[in-house]
């Protein structure tokens, strides 16, 4: 889970190495923050260009995205039919 | 095992025509032994029956030599066949020989030159009479739900945001290959861990639960999906294994099994805690739908904008709803000014007015004061005792004899012990 008091403090790069659904997570957490409506102006401001990050965040990690497989010992692997 | 039959195998001894001008009797042709024995497996190869032949008798003295094959006789009443069942048949096949056992053969018959003999070699073995297996089915099926194993109760959420999905099916052929194309397009996000297993025929239980267990022991493993295409319930009879069934039910974490087309169902489908119809469809539902996740994203960014823009908006309406109830309330100022200079006015004028009257009455009050004040009771004759740490003696009895006093009168301190004390006396002020 990410430390949302950190986030600010975190690089793009840092940030990037977070799993996706926490990313979209922090996201969520962010807008609703920002929709409760119990911050100031200036607090929503900060909150808004935290969630254009992780928007950002998320976009890369679904545009470079690719399948990763590992298999396990190859043992009683055999064709099937 | 489907040897290609070479040139070498082609019929050539073609007997020769007698020459016309032949003895009576031609000399015999004799043949070598292998000769011989090449004719009759030639012979039998080209017997369409024989290449392709289903037969059903009873299993004799099955023998499982080093080699991982299996050799048996096929009898019936009066006859008797020997018979090859190879290791890879044997490890897809639904049962595993057993002496007695009835059972139906598909395969080929073929000459075993070396040794002059033929024999049914074994392509699929099942137990006679598909009525057997759909009876052990039921009878399994029942015994497990007894046993708890398919109970809803333990059926847990599939993770909706998987990082590690565990796969165990064959490597090779189309379900594996489905599995991973629709990742890719769906949620390639996710990492597959593959733990290959044999999934065909009976002989498939003992790999399943060994990939099955592999998989429990990795860490971090969000979801696991059990998968094979469609088949017979032959084919399928390894998912139907109580050994496969009951590992299932022990999953560690949730698991998807996806056995088939959407008519199968086998055992293992009962215990998992979500079943899919189909290889494809467990991979869907094991991964959120990543073609809708860039507008979910976009959604989220469009809210943070909007409740922004509102809390700009909303600082906005109150800084004018500020000045308007300024602007509302400058008439009143000016009022409250006008008002508060008249009172001034008033005031100053009373007071001018009252002003001889309130110090005659201020001496008065003066004056008052001071008969309530401590001095003036003095300068009345009255004294104040004091004890050592400065109390004001009220009770005779809260001091002892050679205690020190202070008593304060109206000009001075006398400084005193206690002789002796009294309970009675107060009274005499009044007489």
């Amino acid at each position: 889970m990410i430390d949302d008091a950190k986030l600010a403090v975190l690089t793009d790069e840092e940030l990037a190495r977070h799993p996706f659904d926490e990313l979209v997570a922090a996201l969520q957490r962010t807008v609703q923050g920002l929709e409760a409506g119990n911050v100031g102006l200036e607090e929503s401001i900060e909150l808004y260009k935290q969630g254009l990050r992780l928007h950002a965040a998320c976009e890369t990690r679904l545009r470079e995205a690719e399948l990763t497989i590992t298999e396990l010992g190859r043992r009683g692997a055999a064709p099937e039919e | 095992m489907a040897d290609q039959r070479s040139l070498w195998d082609q019929p050539e001894d073609q007997p020769e025509p007698a020459p016309a001008s032949a003895p009576v009797r031609a000399a015999p042709r004799i043949l070598r032994v292998t000769d011989l024995n090449r004719r009759v497996r030639t012979l039998l190869d080209a017997d369409a029956v024989l290449a392709d032949v289903w037969v059903e008798g009873e299993v004799s003295q099955p023998s499982f030599p080093g080699s991982g094959h299996c050799f048996f006789t096929l009898k019936d009443a009066s006859s008797q066949l020997r018979a090859a069942l190879f290791r890879e048949e044997l490890a897809r096949a639904v049962v595993r020989p057993a002496h007695g056992m009835n059972v139906i053969i598909h395969g080929r018959v073929r000459a075993y030159e070396p040794q002059g003999t033929y024999q049914l070699y074994v392509d699929s073995i099942t137990p006679a009479g598909a009525g057997d297996l759909h009876a052990r089915y039921e009878a399994l099926r029942a015994e497990l739900a007894a046993a708890g194993l398919f109970d809803e109760r333990h059926r847990r959420p599939i993770p909706r945001w998987p990082r590690r999905i565990g796969v165990v099916t064959s490597p090779v052929g189309a379900v594996w290959r489905d599995i991973t194309n629709v990742l890719r397009r769906r949620y390639p996000l996710v990492e597959l861990v593959l733990s290959p297993s044999v999934v065909q025929g009976a002989g498939a239980a003992p790999t399943l639960v060994r990939a099955l267990q592999r998989l429990y022991a990795q860490e971090g493993i969000d979801t696991i999906i059990l998968a094979r295409g469609g088949g017979s319930l032959e084919d399928l009879w390894g998912f139907n294994d109580e050994r496969v069934v009951r590992a299932v039910a022990a999953a560690p974490v949730p698991i998807i099994v996806g056995v088939g087309h959407e008519s199968d169902t086998t055992l293992a489908d009962f215990a998992a805690d979500l079943r899919a119809p189909t290889p494809s469809a467990a991979a869907e539902l094991a991964t959120p739908d990543g073609t809708q996740l860039p507008t979910i994203l976009d959604r989220l960014r469009d809210r943070a904008s909007a409740a922004l823009i509102g809390r700009a908006e909303q600082r906005r309406l109150l800084v004018d709803a500020e000045g308007r109830a300024l602007v509302q309330l400058a008439p009143d100022i000016g009022a409250a000014r006008q008002r508060t200079a008249d009172l001034l006015d008033r005031g100053w004028r009373a007071v001018g007015d009252r002003l001889g009257r309130r110090r005659l009455l201020l001496e008065g009050a003066h004056d008052g004061l001071r008969t309530l004040s401590p001095f003036a009771t003095l300068e009345r004759g009255y004294a104040v005792a004091r004890t050592a740490e400065g109390r004001i003696l009220r009770d005779a009895s809260s001091v002892a004899a050679g205690d020190p006093l202070q008593v304060v009168v109206a000009r001075g301190t006398v400084e005193t012990r206690v002789e002796r004390t009294r309970a009675d006396g107060s009274e005499d002020l009044l007489s």
